[in-house]
């Protein structure tokens, strides 16, 4: 009985029906997932479109810059020590927001300018309009890249929430209801090979029953005709006791 | 008198006239710009640059080259020569020399007192100065704490010591903003290099001084130019302006009040010099820039300088071609490197 996997319950009509009420609630619980498991996957593709769109535009976006260092380099000279000197705080910087995809918290980046330019005036005996260019250009790659890597991490907690959710659901499907409905057909078998049971004792009961009752008639038969039997006295037969009193 | 310096002249500098024109000589010409351009990497660079003065500079170079090291290399051989020309120089020459080096100075001095006031160390700093504005105080810098202690025990000794009086008094250092130093020494510096070679008379008067006024002029422009729409106020842009040049009174007084490049650009139109520079000078990407314009002039007033003899002013003129030329081949070697072919040609042709 208990050769495949099953729960080991006492078979009963009473766990029949929490059976029964487990399988639905089981089977409840898997469409659920998978719709969950649909919507992930589907915010995962835009997700993943986005991410090779914007590292083609990176790619662009970093080239150009490298390239309006080297044109700023030509006509301002070398500024990189100068600038590296005098570093004290980001001007650009990031906050990090939640967004939720069917229940799955992603983070998202978002950046902010604070402060002003310290590098307003380098430049100044030469160069300064390449090292405008020079910033916005830089500029732009720093928010794309706060960009992409939003996109990334989305991507990778959400590839792992699909793993869950598609794990989830796979197990359902192929371990847990299996599990219930062979439970079910256990108990069912179990409970109609009772009532077979109980069938059968009945009808063996009656068999012996009927034989003995017609053994005890036989006997009755023959001693009815040795008369020899006492008819036991009727109850319900009328008879009149004499009286002792008034003579 | 002229007869005077044809005739002595020769005696103290003729033979260093000589070497120069003849490094001269070996500057890049079109050509040699043209095979460059063709090039398809820094390897094939090098291979050229092999065929013409510079000859095998890179050689004990490890692979890959990058551009870097090619601009290293040739200011190594630019510092070079610059020395052996100053070492083998008499007065006044000497002098002449020592102002030359004072515009590097002004750059080295900027960056070792910037990186004492953040506390980086000395020895890293010492590697990104320029060698050609050396000066024996140059470690000693660690030692201040404040700017103010910086010039009383340093650079008092340097040649830099009456620019910085010239700009601002010793208490003012310490609030002044880096950039806004780093232009007032140079404008004491170029007026007083110019008030040098004026004084000098002679071809050398005749030649540098031209030169040092489109230096101030140019300058001036820049400034006004990189200045708008930043923090810098009228007053303070005034008082960054060289006093030496044509633009000396009344350009430098209009240029304070203007406010963007067409009040500049009628500034200029009153000058005859500059007013053809400024119509070439257009607005699309394609087109030159102010700066483009003012650096071709600049070679053009420097190849100049080589048509007269008996003056100083041809050193001065071979080292800023040298540089210009470094510029243009660091230029050429990033385009190749970064495979941004298209504004390859942005080069100043020198020759």
């Amino acid at each position: 009985m208990l050769g495949k996997d099953q729960i080991e319950i006492f078979p009963s009509r009473m766990a029949q029906t929490i059976m029964k009420a487990q399988l639905k609630g089981a089977q409840t619980g898997q469409n659920l997932l998978k719709k969950k498991s649909d919507a992930l996957t589907l915010r995962f593709q835009q997700i993943l479109k986005k991410i090779i769109e914007t590292k083609m535009l990176m790619s662009e976006v970093m080239r150009e810059a490298g390239f309006s260092l080297a044109e700023a380099k030509f006509t301002a000279g070398d500024f990189s020590t100068t600038v590296f000197q005098n570093v004290n705080k980001a001007q650009v910087k990031i906050r990090a927001k939640k967004d939720s995809v069917a229940g799955v918290t992603l983070p998202v980046f978002e950046h902010y300018h604070e402060g002003t330019d310290n590098y307003e005036l380098t430049g100044l005996a030469g160069g300064g309009e390449q090292l405008a260019k020079l910033k916005r250009n830089y500029a732009k790659a720093v928010e794309l890249l706060v960009g992409l890597a939003s996109l990334q991490t989305s991507f990778v907690t959400l590839d792992k929430a699909i793993k869950i959710t598609d794990r989830r659901v796979n197990a359902i499907e192929h371990v847990i209801i299996p599990r219930i409905e062979h439970t079910l057909a256990y108990i069912i078998t179990e409970l109609d090979e009772r009532e077979q049971e109980e069938f059968y004792r009945l009808r063996k009961i009656q068999e012996k029953k009927k034989i003995l009752k017609e053994k005890s008639d036989k006997d009755l038969e023959q001693w009815r005709a040795a008369r020899e039997v006492i008819e036991p006295a009727d109850l319900l037969a009328e008879e009149k006791d004499e009286d002792f009193l008034f003579e | 008198m002229l007869e005077s310096a044809e005739l002595n002249f020769n005696a103290d500098h003729g033979y260093l006239e000589g070497l120069v024109r003849g490094c001269k000589a070996g500057l890049l010409t079109r050509r040699d710009y043209v095979n460059l351009v063709q090039c398809e990497n820094l390897e094939d660079l090098k291979i050229h640059l092999q065929t013409t003065d510079y000859g095998n500079f890179l050689a004990n170079q490890a692979t890959p080259l990058t551009v870097s090291v090619i601009d290293t290399e040739m200011r190594k051989k630019l510092c070079r020569e610059f020395e052996y020309f100053r070492n083998h120089s008499l007065e006044p020459l000497s002098t002449f020399f020592t102002y030359m080096t004072c515009s590097y100075m002004i750059d080295n001095v900027i960056l070792l007192m910037n990186g004492a006031l953040h506390n980086k160390p000395v020895k890293d700093i010492l590697v990104k100065c320029h060698p050609l504005g050396h000066f024996t105080e140059m470690e000693a810098v660690n030692i201040a704490e404040t700017p103010s202690d910086l010039f009383n025990a340093i650079l008092v000794e340097t040649p830099l010591a009456p620019f910085f009086q010239d700009c601002t008094s010793e208490n003012a250092l310490d609030e002044l903003n880096i950039e806004i130093l780093r232009n007032k020494l140079y404008k004491s510096y170029i007026e007083a290099f110019y008030k040098f070679c004026k004084n000098h008379g002679d071809v050398t008067a005749e030649v540098m001084c031209p030169i040092l006024e489109f230096e101030a002029d140019r300058r001036a422009f820049i400034i006004t130019l990189n200045s708008f729409g930043t923090e810098l106020s009228k007053e303070d842009r005034e008082t960054l302006y060289p006093t030496c040049g044509k633009l000396h009174p009344e350009g430098l007084r209009l240029l304070a009040q203007a406010e963007d490049f067409e009040q500049m650009k009628r500034v200029a139109d009153s000058y005859g010099v500059y007013k053809p520079l400024f119509e070439a000078v257009s607005d699309s990407s394609g087109g030159k820039t102010l700066e483009d314009v003012f650096y071709e002039r600049e070679v053009q007033m420097n190849v100049l300088a080589f048509n007269r003899q008996f003056h100083y002013g041809v050193f001065y003129a071979y080292t800023k071609l040298k540089e210009q030329e470094m510029r243009n081949i660091v230029w050429i070697a990033e385009c190749i490197s970064q495979r941004q072919r298209t504004k390859i040609n942005s080069y100043i042709p020198i020759l």
